[in-house]
Parts: structure tokens; C-alpha cells; sequence
């Protein structure tokens, strides 16, 4: 009987979706509402206007800054839900008593981390900043330099990666996101144009110009670091290091 | 008034960035100092709540505040519009925000792990922040990331304690609301491919003309099935009385008087902002939805009554009781006349307030003595004089009786229903009133008119911090039901545009 319902259900939301789908304006339609309503203002002036020759970054981070915002209030608010279920992770041994650190690793596998460690974060600095002429951002960024860590912490265990990067040093990078967003909407209202406006008053036009790169820098950074570290901290707090995990690699 | 802090043009975004940003330093400041969290968390609720009261005098009916973010023009950039509805439920979510925090404080230190607390007036503050921001945001899709805001917090705020129940429970509230989102996001991706905008008012606009009706319109259903889900309407309530009555008490409150509040926001902004009676004209599917939502709405009523009265547990049958109020909150709106989107929108406040004074009362018979049961109530009235009386005076508003807003709130609804002539939805909401004065007054009963066998001195009331807010909730019913004046010309006028458009 239940089973039916479900099947109902779903069968009337495919059909609605469905119908939906068949309705709407061609895909390669360019007279479709999509395509002229708002699209032409940003891909016409969206370069000098936004700041941005990647018109995407222009649209997340300038026409729509505000929602940006939101979305990494969004990352924020999962990891507090994820801490707040799973708690932060434990400090010194793990429950079984092993120390994950002292498990013995390949020899080829440490050291190709090691070496590439290092590339792989300059490549996520790169991909921050370099959000503005091409594709990247702070998101993509904040995505590897979480990766890497994370790629660390299998390697060479929660202990070594915790030492490195405590909590302490975690939490206040965590909420960097938020208030890169917080602190360049704060110097909007300051200078008397409206939140999240880049291009200041009172300056020359060249140097409005750099001030906002410098802005659109910061919060791209802001993204990249708070989203990374907010990555690491979800994991670690996933992590339990059991024996069960632990017995294949014990010598 | 809004001269106060010397930033009137700003106002609008402060309401917003303010709460976000203490909410950012909230686990900063946690690090110095654990117990520091309640005072950081009062301070971000107060200065929050003082911008928003401040903004009363400077909104009417006909005058909306608006706020380019940016600087970009609607439709390119995202616009924050606070009209009067939205800074009607600004007011509320402030004002019954306030009280939840300052109950929390005991509630929380009894309840939860302590490294769990500064999580918890963060994910508090966030929810606060996201809650405000999607009642006056003008812009589709940053309604939905503001919702994304206010469901996550919930999900994790309904798991804090830790209990398997709870954990549970909050699984299920978000499978349903994950999916909900997802409806609403896929309902906004329609929506924009048939009118190429984001802003409310432009989309109402670009309706008018679209040539993708059919589009339009399984988006309207799309909205309406996703927000049905986030507002508990039956047949998709069956995740709220497992999640109101598990969630901590203080969260209880907030969910049930707030959160479940903005299901009803985005379908009021869907109906009548974006799509608006003058889609009718367009299309069936308007008057069609409308129908469908206002018989659920009564369905809500009538199966959410009858499950409340077969409950032993307390705070089971309030969550029960939520799901009567949000079907003549919804009956109210979709009756489609003006004193029934008057008492609709009135219900909203005084359902805020009474629900929330029966989840504190609920929360401190918890604390003291963790009863649960409606019958471990016996004697209440002659231990915890004030709880008691405030739960009744609340109780008194819960099932429509005067002098009290939620007698108001009835009186406009089924004026409403009479005015157009759907006498079946006014015998059908009488039947649900009835219904609900039996749950609430069998409590009352137990309270006062049961004795315990042997009073436990130990049982006296709780500390003021957590009956105080309920009293205070139960005080602004009676408050708003004698002076129900100070609002209802002014709904009326918003009632009265809102069906013209």
C-alpha cells in the first residue's frame, strides 16, 4: 500500500517535470526569455562593469555577491551542523590505542605526497586569484587546498595533521569566508555606497579600479581559505581511527 | 526613526549582516571564553532586533523599503524589499528570537555537552540571520539560499542533543527537506527559463506576457509542493511531530513558531507576489493550487486536532497542535478574501507567541523533574503557579477564546470564509476549534484541577530566565487581542493590494 502511494507520487512528479520540460523554450532558441532578459547586460558589460573578464566570477561576486554570500554561510552553517552532531575531533590516541601516525606507509606513497604536496597547494592559491581572468575562483581553490589536506591526513594520520593544524589555529580561519564577504560590505557602507559595492568614491577612476581587484582579491581568498579549512575540519571530524580500520596495516 | 544609528539608508542590509556577522565571530569568541557565547548571542539578537523595531513607522502598507545590493538595479542585482508583511515577520522572528535565547541559556547547560554550545547559539544566530533574510529578500533565488540557510541550521539544531531519537528524527526532517529544497530550486529554474529574471516583482511583471504559461505554471506547483513541505501542511507534515517533540525545547519553540512560518512566507510571496490573482486570468492552475491548498489546509486542521487529542506525550501533542494552526493560517490566505488574508497574516503573530509559550512550559516541565507525560502534570497549577498560568492564557489563544490575538486571528479568518460564501470551510474550522479546546483545556484540567498525591517541594517553579520569556509570550497575546487596532487597519490595506495585483 505504501509502495503504491510512493509510486503514485512519483509517477505524477515525473509526469509534471516532464510536461514542464517539454514546455519550455528550446534550447537553441535565442529569442527565449533567458537569453534576452538579463544575459545581455551582463555578457555586454559585465567586463567593465563587474570587474571580471571571467563573467561568471563577475556575476557570483558582483550582481550577485549578496547570494555568494549566502552560499558560504551555507558552508558555514553545514559544517556547525556537522560539529555540532559529530563533535570536533578527539586530541591524542584514538579509541582503539594505536597511534594511526606510527602505522608504517609505503615508502613510494609518502613520498610522492610529499613532493607534490607543495604544487598542489601553490595550484590552489593560483586557482584563487586567478578567478578573474579565468576559470577558478575561491571555490574551486578552497576545494583543493581541502583535497590536499585531506590526502595528508590519509597518508600520515589525523594525529600528524592535527598537530599541524590545530583547532585553535582551524576556527578562526573557518568563519574567513564569511567575513571576507562581512568586512568589504562593511567598507562599502563606510565610504557611503550601498553593500558589497566595489567601486568606492572619492578615489580617482585607476585607483578604484585597483581597490576593487584588491577587494574582489580578498574575498576570493576569504572563499578559498574559509571553504578549505571548513572541508578539513568536516573530514577530521568524520574520522574515527578504529582498530577494525587499523588491523590489515599494523606490523 | 529610523535616524537612530545614523545609517537609515543602510538599515534593510544591517538587518541581515548584522546577526551574520556575529554569528561568524560567535565560535571565535567561544575560544576565549565558552560561557561567553549567551551574552554574544543576547547582543547579536538585541542590536538586530532594535534595528528591525526601528524600522516600525518608516514601512506602511503602500510603502515598501527597498535596497539595491551592490548598487545594481533589479533586475541584474538582487534586491531587498521590506514590505509590511516582511517586516511584520521581521518583528516576530526579533521579538520571539529574543525570548528564545534568553531561555535557552539555562535550558541549554542542563541539556547539552558544553563543547556543543557555542555550536549552538551559532547555528542559532544562523538561523535568526537566514529567517530574516528570507522574509524581506525581493529576489527568488536569494529566497532560496536563505532557505538552504534556515533548513540546515534546523536539521542540526533538532540533532544537538545527541539523542538517537533526535538524531533520527532530524534524519527524516531532512530527507523531506532536502527534497523540498530541491523542489523550490527546480521550480525557480522554470520559472526563470519562461520569464529570464530572478526579482519578484519583475518575474510578476514578465508573467503578464511570457509566452511560456505552461511553464510557469508547473513551476507554481513546484513551489507550492516544496514550500507545503517546509510549512508541515498535510500530507507532508509527517516529519514535524517527530522532529518538534524530540529537538531540545528552546529549538521546539523556534521551530514551531518560526521556522514552519516560512513555508507560509514563500507560499504568501509565490501566490501573491510572483504569480499573483492576475495569473488566474492566464491560467487555471492559479485558482486550481489556491483550491487544492485551502482543502489541505482543512484537512490539516481536522487530522491534526484528532492526532493531538490521542497523545499522552506533552510535547508530541503541541507538535500535533502546530500542524492544526498552520491549516488556518493557510485557509486564512487562500480564501482569497481580505479579512481572511488579514487573519491569516494575524495568526502568524499570535500562533508565534502561543505555540511558543507551550514549548517553554513544556521545556521547563522537562528541566524540572523531566516530565514528559500529560498526567505527570497533576498539580502544576498550585507548584509553578506562573508556568501554569501562563500556559492557560496561551492555551486561551491557541483555541480562539477572547480577549486574546488568537481569537482575533479565527474571527478574521472565518469572516473570510463567510464573505465568500464557503460556509463548509467555517463548520469544518469550528469542528477544528472544538477539537483543540478539548487537547488544550484536558491540559489545563490536569494542571489545576488534579492534585499531585504528594506535592515534591523540590518541584517548584524554574528559573526566571526560562518562565519569565513564556510569560511574557503569553502576556503579548492578551496584549495584541485587546489592542489588535495597533495592526489590523494596516493589514487590512496590505490585504487589500495584495488581492488587486
Amino acid at each position: 500500500m505504501k509502495r503504491l502511494l510512493v509510486l503514485v507520487a512519483l509517477a505524477v512528479i515525473g509526469v509534471t517535470l516532464l510536461y514542464g520540460i517539454g514546455k519550455m523554450p528550446p534550447m537553441d532558441s535565442r529569442a527565449s526569455p533567458d537569453k534576452t532578459h538579463v544575459v545581455p547586460r551582463y555578457l555586454g558589460h559585465g567586463e567593465e562593469e563587474a570587474g571580471a573578464k571571467n563573467i561568471i566570477t563577475g556575476v557570483i561576486l558582483n550582481y550577485r555577491g549578496y547570494d555568494t554570500m549566502g552560499e558560504v554561510s551555507v558552508i558555514f552553517s553545514a559544517l556547525c551542523a556537522v560539529i555540532a552532531i559529530l563533535d570536533r575531533e578527539k586530541k591524542g590516541r584514538s579509541r582503539s590505542g594505536v597511534d594511526a601516525s606510527r602505522v608504517r606507509t609505503s615508502l613510494i606513497v609518502t613520498t610522492v605526497v610529499r613532493f607534490s604536496l607543495p604544487v598542489v597547494m601553490l595550484f590552489a592559491v593560483y586557482t584563487m586569484l586567478h578567478g578573474e581572468p579565468s576559470p577558478g575562483g575561491g571555490f574551486q581553490g578552497g576545494a583543493i587546498v581541502g583535497a590536499s589536506i585531506i590526502l595528508f591526513t590519509i597518508v600520515f594520520g589525523l594525529a600528524v595533521s592535527t598537530k599541524r593544524i590545530p583547532p585553535g589555529a582551524r576556527v578562526p580561519m573557518e568563519s574567513v569566508n564569511m567575513l571576507g564577504f562581512l568586512s568589504m560590505g562593511f567598507i562599502g557602507l563606510a565610504f557611503g555606497v550601498q553593500f558589497l559595492t566595489y567601486i568606492l568614491p572619492g578615489l580617482g577612476v585607476a585607483a578604484a579600479e585597483t581597490v576593487r581587484k584588491l577587494m574582489l582579491d580578498v574575498i576570493e581568498l576569504g572563499i578559498g581559505i574559509g571553504g578549505g579549512i571548513i572541508f578539513i575540519s568536516i573530514v577530521f571530524s568524520m574520522i574515527r581511527e578504529d582498530r577494525y580500520e587499523l588491523q590489515q596495516d599494523v606490523p | 526613526m529610523s535616524w537612530a544609528l545614523g545609517v537609515a539608508a543602510d538599515h534593510p542590509v544591517l538587518l541581515v549582516a548584522v546577526p551574520l556577522l556575529f554569528a561568524a565571530l560567535c565560535p571565535i569568541w567561544a575560544m576565549w571564553k565558552r560561557s561567553a557565547c549567551f551574552p554574544w548571542a543576547m547582543a547579536g539578537m538585541s542590536v538586530t532586533a532594535f534595528l528591525a523595531w526601528s524600522l516600525i513607522g518608516d514601512v506602511s502598507p503602500r510603502r515598501a523599503l527597498t535596497y539595491n545590493l551592490s548598487g545594481w538595479r533589479p533586475p541584474w542585482g538582487i534586491q531587498i524589499r521590506i514590505d509590511y508583511v516582511g517586516l511584520l515577520m521581521v518583528c516576530i522572528i526579533t521579538a520571539v528570537g529574543l525570548l528564545i535565547v534568553l531561555y535557552s541559556w539555562r535550558y541549554v547547560e542542563h541539556d547539552l555537552k558544553p563543547e556543543r554550545v557555542p555550536y549552538y547559539y551559532t547555528l542559532l544566530l544562523l538561523i535568526m540571520t537566514a529567517m530574516i533574510g528570507f522574509s524581506v529578500t525581493g529576489d527568488l533565488f536569494n529566497m532560496f539560499v536563505m532557505m538552504e540557510i534556515f533548513s540546515i541550521t534546523s536539521y542540526a539544531l533538532v540533532a544537538i542533543s545527541g539523542m538517537k531519537e533526535a538524531v533520527r528524527a532530524a534524519f527524516k526532517y531532512l530527507l523531506m527537506g532536502a527534497t523540498s529544497s530541491l523542489t523550490v530550486l527546480l521550480a525557480i529554474a522554470f520559472l526563470y527559463s519562461a520569464t529570464g529574471s530572478l526579482n519578484m516583482l519583475d518575474i510578476s511583471l514578465q508573467l503578464k506576457s511570457t509566452s511560456y504559461v505552461q511553464v510557469a505554471a508547473v513551476a507554481l506547483i513546484l513551489f507550492v509542493v516544496g514550500f507545503s513541505v517546509k510549512a508541515a501542511l498535510f500530507p507532508v507534515h509527517v516529519w514535524l511531530p517527530d522532529a518538534h517533540s524530540i529537538a531540545p525545547s528552546p529549538v521546539s519553540a523556534l521551530l514551531s513558531a518560526l521556522v514552519i512560518k516560512m513555508g507560509i512566507i514563500g507560499l504568501f510571496r509565490v501566490f501573491f507576489t510572483v504569480y499573483g490573482p492576475g495569473f488566474a486570468a492566464r491560467s487555471g492552475t492559479w485558482n486550481g493550487v489556491i483550491d487544492v491548498v485551502s482543502w489541505l489546509a482543512v484537512a490539516s486542521i481536522l487530522v491534526g486536532a484528532a492526532l493531538a487529542i490521542i497523545q499522552r506525550d506533552f510535547k508530541v501533542m503541541i507538535a500535533y497542535s502546530s500542524i492544526v494552526h498552520i491549516g488556518y493560517i493557510l485557509l486564512g490566505l487562500t480564501v482569497l478574501s481580505g479579512n481572511g488574508t488579514v487573519g491569516g497574516l494575524f495568526d502568524i503573530l499570535a500562533h508565534a507567541m502561543g505555540k511558543g509559550c507551550f514549548f517553554m512550559v513544556a521545556g521547563i516541565m522537562i528541566y524540572k523533574g523531566n516530565r514528559r507525560q500529560i498526567h505527570e502534570l497533576r498539580g502544576v497549577g498550585r507548584t509553578m503557579p506562573v508556568t501554569a498560568w501562563a500556559f492557560t492564557i496561551a492555551a486561551l489563544s491557541i483555541v480562539g477564546i477572547p480577549p486574546t490575538a488568537g481569537f482575533m486571528a479565527k474571527f478574521y479568518i472565518l469572516w473570510g470564509c463567510i464573505q465568500r460564501g464557503k460556509y463548509h470551510f467555517v463548520v469544518l474550522a469550528l469542528i477544528g476549534s472544538l477539537l483543540t479546546a478539548v487537547y488544550c483545556f484536558r491540559v489545563v484540567y490536569y494542571m489545576f484541577f488534579t492534585g499531585a498525591r504528594r506535592p515534591d517541594a523540590r518541584l517548584d517553579e524554574g528559573p526566571v530566565t526560562m518562565y519569565a520569556p513564556a510569560a511574557l509570550l503569553a502576556a503579548g497575546t492578551v496584549f495584541f487581542g485587546i489592542f489588535a487596532n495597533l495592526l489590523i487597519p494596516s493589514l487590512t490595506a496590505a490585504a487589500r493590494l495584495v488581492l488587486a495585483r
